[in-house]
């Protein structure tokens, strides 16, 4: 009965204790088990228009420089020396006058004046000039007389002057401004005539003031012409030197650009009103390997070519005329050149006039005359290129990652990739670097990798529709652990157009290249 | 306050499926236990007077499939290893979690002719969740094996803990018919209640070069369980507060109705209905918390014309990180809301067989507002000794068509003692099992 008696508070008790020794699983030393949880994000994405680049390559270097969308968005880009412009005074001076008064020794006298060899003045408008006339009596009686300039006249009315000069007196005359007088002449020289009378009206001389010193002269200052008209003979005369930067080749990696019909313009603008013969007196291009190869061109006669101009005896006064000359694949060996890289154009160019030495041309110039040269070098961004390299370098940081315990991760992988509407690939290499630019690790192990294939091209050129590529870069921990570590990011890309860069392609501004990465990380987390 | 980072919640959430579910159909056909009256009001130990109830302590819970315990912990050496990936495969697309926990601190009745009365205080919980199986395995295994996938990851979690303060009064109507009532004052403690209607979070990692994008429109209510949700670090920290509240803070009614009614000398038929119209209003650190909208992330973007302008001549991935913060920026507003409880219908009837033999059948049925279910069982009864009875159902559930329960009654003296599963095998073995269930508990009846 005490067997029974106990087993009545035994029972439930050993009950409750084995029901909580089920329950007795601590959760206190819980470990997670090992696994490798894999995450993926993204790193970075960029797009990089073709009309930008090639805006920004220009905009890097030459300030002239331009890049034209043509309206079927291929692109040209202009390669441009300075602008030569030759003021006619420049080259012409005409009625250079002295400070000092122009004596006038006799009652007639002709004064020549100041032309360029070979040029005969027939015709002068008188823009500016203020003249004054001295005359000196020194004879013990007064005088009277008039002094004039007949082939210099106003409204059709020759200039004179009428003067009465006291015994032993000095006059000088009002200032004359000269401005729209008319000036006549055949023979390069100007006429200046007084007639003066004593008191008893017989005509005289008038006596020097000082031996060699007589006693008129005119003095005129500020004179300039507005229009000259005359022959001008055959004169040589210095236009242009100048070079040209052609930075699309100039990088230190090598490549093969072949450049489809290349241009050199020369555009010539004149309002000189007589025939000028340019004569290429130097042109050529200096090529990546220092050499100079001189550019020639059916389209010159002996290196010469003239320039159009306004015509006097087609009442061309005051027109400008323009002459272009291209030298291209047809009319030159400017290809061939351009196979060797060229880096710049040199040139220099002279002018003729009257180059045929023809005696019955009458020409003109105004103030205003000028002659224009430029020369540009025009290349329409068709072509091909095959492993044409550039370099890069950017700053990296890896930020948290820098600081993940590699003990963590098991692998990583990139994984890159490009969407390209241009006619452009690439193969890219990534050298990551340490602080001192010292390479840590690469992207790709051995050989940069076409990560950035070009779509087909057409007929013409012109790439159909965009390519993407995807490329996979497995990296085992160690090495991802020199990557993530490094400062630097040392990027060579070599370009190669479609089909191997055997066919020439067309750039257009609305190509792209887009670029972007990704990252997978796998982690081998938990366990011991 | 107390920080725990997502990772400590989210195995919480796994844990939590090795609970199980309360149908308690058992203690139902024990008419004669004290802390039987906590399923049927009209419950009281036959030919006692007083009673004076110890504590009793009841758990039902159950994850959805097979998924259990031991899923998810094994030995490895002296450790225990928590292993999600093992669990993970037996996940289904879309994953159920219940937990309903009773605890009956004290109570007592005492009978007055004809009639008795009942008061006690109890603890109970009660949580479902539901999370679809992409949420686990994105925690576990990483975005990296689902590129190119849209990921449905927002759970549903509606929990609520409250104390319970009741008073009932039972009255026999003649020899036959008991009719027992119980109102019960409910004092919320903590609740968290998603807002059906904002329960997506989408989460696709592009198959390009892996850019995020997080769309959201989620949200829930909380009353002091989640105080803030902190984003200022990478990932993000629920800022939980400690659960204690005014006892009155949150308020509410509840109401449990019962019969017993003896038809003739052998049956004995019952039924009750539990919680009805029970709720409780949520007003204290009530808060709705709220992410809506689309965050993405695609990486650093650099310019094509600022790499040619040389404006930008580095890849900076630290301040990029920084910006994966606030991702779901939950914009928190007060707001009360109200959590309702589940029901519970039971109705049994026993048949005395013999003197120490009693046949039984019962049917239970849930409805909440995540989940409807309803169980039957036989039962059998057989008391070899005059203090203890033991007991044995078979029944049916929506989870198994297989689940033999045990019960174990000892009344030594004074004492009831009891221990009753209606799924043994899994109540002993609960690591190995996707449910369980069982009660025990003891009283001193005179």
């Amino acid at each position: 009965m005490l067997i029974k008696s106990w087993s009545r508070y035994l029972l439930p008790a050993l009950l409750g204790a084995g029901l909580f020794s089920a329950c007795d699983k601590s959760l206190n030393d819980v470990e997670l088990a090992e696994r490798t949880p894999e995450y993926a994000f993204p790193l970075f994405s960029t797009e990089i228009g073709l009309k930008d680049l090639m805006f920004t390559i220009l905009n890097d270097t030459l300030g002239g420089d331009t890049i034209v969308v043509n309206p079927d968005n291929t692109m040209t880009l202009y390669y441009s020396g300075d602008v030569a412009e030759k003021p006619a005074t420049d080259i012409f001076e005409f009625f250079k006058f002295p400070d000092a008064p122009i004596p006038v020794p006799d009652t007639f006298f002709r004064f020549p004046f100041n032309v360029p060899d070979s040029v005969y003045i027939h015709r002068a408008d008188v823009l500016t000039g203020l003249m004054n006339v001295i005359i000196n009596n020194q004879l013990p009686h007064s005088i009277v007389g008039t002094f004039s300039i007949p082939q210099m006249s106003k409204n059709g009315q020759m200039f004179s002057y009428d003067f009465t000069i006291p015994a032993g007196q000095f006059l000088i005359s009002p200032q004359y401004d000269l401005s729209g007088y008319l000036l006549l002449s055949d023979s390069n020289a100007l006429e200046f005539r007084y007639e003066a009378y004593d008191p008893s009206g017989n005509r005289i001389v008038l006596p020097e003031t000082a031996p060699g010193i007589p006693g008129m002269g005119i003095l005129l200052n500020g004179f300039t012409l507005s229009y000259v008209q005359g022959y001008w003979g055959y004169s040589e005369y210095p236009l242009t030197l100048d070079t040209i930067d052609i930075d699309i080749n100039q990088t230190d990696l090598k490549g093969n650009v072949r450049v489809k019909n290349p241009k050199v313009t020369m555009t010539v603008s004149n309002s000189w009103g007589f025939p000028t013969r340019g004569v290429v007196k130097h042109l050529s291009f200096i090529g990546q390997d220092g050499k100079d190869y001189k550019l020639e061109s059916s389209v010159f006669f002996g290196d010469s070519i003239d320039f159009a101009y306004p015509s006097l005896a087609a009442g061309e006064v005051g027109q400008t005329k323009y002459t272009s000359v291209t030298l291209d694949e047809n009319n030159s060996n400017i290809a061939e050149i351009f196979n060797a890289q060229p880096v710049k154009l040199i040139y220099e160019v002279a002018g003729i006039s009257n180059a045929t030495k023809d005696p019955n041309i009458v020409g003109f110039l105004t103030d205003k005359s000028t002659i224009a040269l430029r020369m540009s070098v025009e290349l329409l961004l068709e072509g091909s290129v095959q492993d044409f390299g550039s370099e890069q370098i950017l700053d990296l940081n890896f930020g948290e990652y820098s600081e993940l315990d590699s003990t963590d991760i098991e692998s990583v992988e990139f994984k890159v990739v490009t969407e390209n509407s241009s006619p452009i690939g690439a193969k890219l290499q990534m050298y990551f670097q340490d602080e001192n630019g010292i390479a840590l690790d690469s992207l790709f192990i051995g050989e940069p990798q076409p990560i950035l294939q070009a779509p087909s091209v057409d007929a013409n050129g012109i790439a159909i529709g965009s390519k993407r590529t995807e490329t996979f870069v497995p990296m085992d921990v160690e090495r991802f652990d020199r990557v993530r570590q490094s400062k630097n990011i040392l990027m060579r890309t070599f370009f190669t157009t479609a089909d191997g860069g055997l066919v020439p392609v067309k750039l257009l501004a609305t190509q792209s290249a887009a670029v972007r990465m990704g990252l997978k990380v796998k982690l081998r987390v938990g366990g011991e | 306050m107390k920080k725990h980072h997502i990772l400590p919640l989210f195995l919480g959430l796994f844990t939590l499926q090795t609970a199980f579910a309360q149908q308690e159909l058992l203690l139902h056909q024990q008419s004669d236990l004290w802390h039987a009256n906590a399923v049927n009001p009209a419950f009281f130990p036959s030919e006692k007077r007083f009673v004076i109830g110890g504590p009793s302590f009841g758990l039902d819970a159950a994850h959805s499939g097979d998924i259990t315990y031991n899923d998810l912990l094994r030995e490895q050496g002296d450790r225990t290893v928590l292993d999600v990936g093992n669990a993970i495969n037996k996940l289904e697309p879309n994953n159920d979690v219940y937990f309903d926990q009773r605890f009956e601190i004290a109570s007592a009745g005492v009978r007055l002719g004809s009639m008795f009365l009942q008061a006690g205080y109890a603890v109970r919980v009660n949580t479902a969740i539901n999370y679809p199986k992409a949420l686990a395995e994105l925690f576990w295994y990483g975005n990296g094996p689902f590129v190119g996938q849209t990921l449905e990851i927002g759970p549903a979690i509606n929990t609520a803990n409250w104390n319970e303060l009741y008073l009932g009064l039972g009255k026999r109507f003649g020899e036959n018919l008991t009719i027992g009532a119980r109102a019960k004052f409910l004092s919320g403690v903590g609740a968290v209640q998603s807002d059906e209607n904002r329960r997506k979070i989408s989460a696709l990692t592009s198959n390009d070069i892996y850019q995020l994008s997080l769309t959201t429109d989620y949200a829930f209510h909380s009353s002091s369980i989640v105080s803030s949700i902190d984003t200022a670090g990478l990932g993000f920290d629920l800022s939980l507060n400690e659960i204690k509240n005014d006892f009155a803070a949150n308020g509410g009614w509840a109401f449990d109705l019962g019969l017993q009614l003896k038809a003739g000398d052998r049956l004995t038929l019952s039924a009750s209905v539990l919680d009805l119209g029970g709720s409780i209003a949520w007003k204290k650190n009530a808060n709705y918390y709220r992410s809506q909208g689309t965050y993405a992330y695609n990486g650093i973007g650099i310019p094509g014309t600022d790499i040619l302008n040389g404006t930008t001549d580095s890849l900076d991935f630290d301040a990029a990180l920084d910006s994966l913060n606030d991702v779901l920026n939950f914009q928190k507003t007060d707001s009360e809301f109200t959590t309702e409880l589940p029901m519970r219908i039971y109705v049994g009837g026993s048949f005395k067989l013999t003197e120490r033999w009693v046949l039984g059948a019962v049917l239970h049925h849930f409805n909440s507002e995540r989940r409807k279910a309803t169980s039957v069982g036989a039962s059998v009864h057989w008391s070899p000794l005059k203090w203890l009875t033991v007991g044995g159902m078979y029944s049916i559930n929506d989870r198994s068509a297989a689940n033999i329960g045990l019960s174990i009654v000892a009344k030594p003296g004074p004492l009831q003692l009891f221990i009753l599963s209606d799924n043994a095998l899994n109540a002993v073995t609960p690591y190995g099992s996707a449910a369980v269930n069982f009660r025990f508990g003891g009283a001193v009846v005179f």
